[in-house]
């Protein structure tokens, strides 16, 4: 194998492919990425068996070929060197990496040692980039980073009339949205995509304006200009979700999002320790946040707002609540609330298709 | 144990020659032999001390502890403000973590926590090399050997990786799988059980003792 390329778009792919390049496996050939040149059209693969990135990009080929080289260092190599073209090229058992003054060899990893990577036999889908994008955005924050519940680590992707429904849990809070308009699985027919690899979709999302999805039995695939993003679907059930989404609110709270915002991130300063709450005072005159730290001090600030309902006090971590709000669509949002224990809604003013539920946390 | 507290001089002669002036001093007369003068500072530390086996000679005013090294302590009393003596008996010894023990006893109470249809066969179960925390049976009646720690580190994978190697000798056992249980497993600990087979477990201390949390979740 040999080519020229420029350093910068190196970079990115080996980037790009690196990341799904497992960090902390015993097997040596994961820390590899998988590198291919058929023509001009050169191929790099990383996989760490659950999360497989793979990217294409054009250089200027000089002899095909396939080999398995060191992700990391490689990536380091080239990003050091100076910008401008650089020559790849392999020999036996060695990789080959100039340019300038520089030139470097390194060994090659046993190609056998890298898992084979196989297409997803499914009928290709077509999605838009940015509104899959700014999906994501709202519903992965929501799930959780625990490996210990598997399940919960997942985004559901589900059927919901003509849209697509993502949901999102990690037991405190909950996440979802519907995609208007795209029919990509049957109705009743849900899969359960791994957040992490959600994730770095959404990285790779912000280079294209259309994203082609395939769902296999076990895997589901990304596409988008030139990356593939594969993934291991999570098997089991979700839980109930549907139950979990109050169908009646007594209160509800209406303000503008940008100032609860701006107002929840000065008063959370007070409550600086993970697990200290955000106090909601609501009545008649509308709300007030307070947070109060022992020995500290406490803070509080009068938020302009209209209520609607019994006066109550609720509280909240207010990294869960600041989360849900930096990522709700529009300009006011809703606090619906039954009672200072039961589950809180935060929907936005004029969008149905979006809602953010929260646990309050329980203050004496 | 007795424990005097008296205005003393302290003279010790052996290595080299050390005097402590005349001052109100702590004296602890253990009931191993070793004597040590403490001040009302210095944390743990003894002014100065002698160590069993020795001599202990009382007079009337002093203390004279020497041992076969040549080494004498000679603590001369010049006030005596309390002198008190109390068998201490047998110490249960140093509890490092009562935190991994309550863990132990409170999954023993209820296996299931470690997984549907889990029942417990013999918590601390003897083997040659050390006792498993617990052997379990799981729901397909396999056995399984349960390591619990606080903090799940890797060497708490080998530990019972060495545990698994041992029971899986024993024909009426074997297969036994294992099972990794910490409050809090490290990434590499976690790989490294799953590169070896063994199943790994984060459970919630509080949860486990029935202590609401006070973030409510929206299910369990």
């Amino acid at each position: 194998m040999k080519f020229r390329c420029e350093r910068d778009v190196l970079v990115e792919t080996l980037g790009t492919a690196g990341r799904a390049v497992s960090t902390r496996s015993g097997l040596p050939g994961l820390s590899g990425v998988q590198v291919e040149l058929v023509g001009d059209q050169f191929t790099v693969t990383g996989s760490d068996l659950d999360l497989t990135i793979t990217t294409t990009i054009e250089v200027s080929g000089e002899s095909d070929g396939k080999a398995v080289i060191p992700a990391r260092l490689a990536a380091d190599i080239v990003k050091a060197l100076s910008p401008g073209a650089v020559e790849l090229s392999t020999e036996d058992d060695t990789l080959r990496i100039s340019a300038g003054r520089s030139d470097f060899s390194i060994r090659l990893i046993t190609s056998d040692e890298f898992p084979k990577i196989t297409d997803i036999d499914a009928k290709p889908v077509e999605l838009d980039a940015e509104q899959l994008a700014h999906a994501l955005k709202q519903v992965v924050l929501a799930a959780s980073s625990d490996d210990s519940r598997p399940i919960l680590t997942g985004v559901l992707l589900a059927a919901e009339g003509d849209s697509l429904r993502l949901v999102a849990t990690d037991s405190y809070r909950l996440a979802m949205k519907d995609i208007d308009g795209i029919e990509l699985l049957s109705e009743g027919e849900q899969v359960l995509v791994p957040s992490r690899a959600l994730g770095e979709l959404h990285r790779i999302l912000a280079n294209g304006k259309s994203i082609t999805l395939r769902l296999g039995e076990k895997e589901a695939s990304f596409t988008v200009e030139g990356v593939t993003l594969t993934t291991r679907l999570i098997e089991g059930d979700f839980p109930n979700y549907r139950g979990l989404v109050p169908d009646h609110h007594p209160n509800t709270l209406t303000v503008n999002r940008t100032a609860l915002l701006d107002a929840l991130r000065r008063v959370k300063l007070m409550a600086p320790q993970e697990g200290t709450p955000v106090r909601i005072e609501m009545n008649e005159h509308g709300m007030e946040l307070v947070a109060v730290t022992a020995d500290v001090g406490t803070a509080r600030e009068v938020v302009e707002s209209s209520y609607v309902g019994e006066d109550l006090v609720v509280a909240f971590n207010p990294r869960f609540l600041l989360e849900g709000l930096e990522v709700a669509p529009g300009d006011d949002v809703t606090l619906l609330t039954t009672d200072e224990l039961k589950p809180a809604l935060i929907k936005s003013v004029g969008f149905d298709n979006y809602l953010y539920l929260l646990m309050p946390v329980r203050v004496s | 144990m007795r424990v005097v507290i008296a205005e003393c001089t302290v003279d010790y002669d052996g290595r080299l020659s050390a005097h402590l002036p005349r001052a109100k001093r702590l004296i602890m007369l253990k009931a191993d032999g070793c004597v040590a003068v403490h001040a009302d500072g210095g944390a743990y530390k003894p002014l100065n001390w002698m160590n069993a086996p020795n001599v202990f000679t009382e007079k009337d005013d002093a203390f004279v502890v020497t041992n076969n090294k040549n080494e004498s302590l000679t603590i001369t009393l010049h006030e005596v403000f309390d002198d008190v003596q109390h068998i201490l008996g047998e110490d249960p010894g140093l509890q490092k973590d009562g935190v991994e023990a309550h863990l132990q006893q409170l999954l023993a109470t209820e296996p299931s926590r470690l997984g549907d249809g889990m029942t417990l066969v013999r918590r601390e179960y003897p083997t040659d090399i050390g006792p498993v925390d617990l052997l379990c049976r799981g729901k397909d009646n396999e056995v399984v050997a349960v390591e619990i720690k606080r903090r799940g580190e890797i060497d708490g994978v080998e530990q019972l990786t060495r545990y698994l190697d041992f029971l899986n000798r024993n024909p009426d056992l074997s297969p036994v799988k294992g099972m990794f249980v910490a409050q809090e497993i490290k990434p590499q600990a976690r790989t490294l059980a799953e590169d070896r087979s063994i199943e790994w477990l984060e459970v919630d201390y509080d949860d486990l003792r029935g202590i609401q949390s006070p973030q409510q979740q929206l299910f369990r």
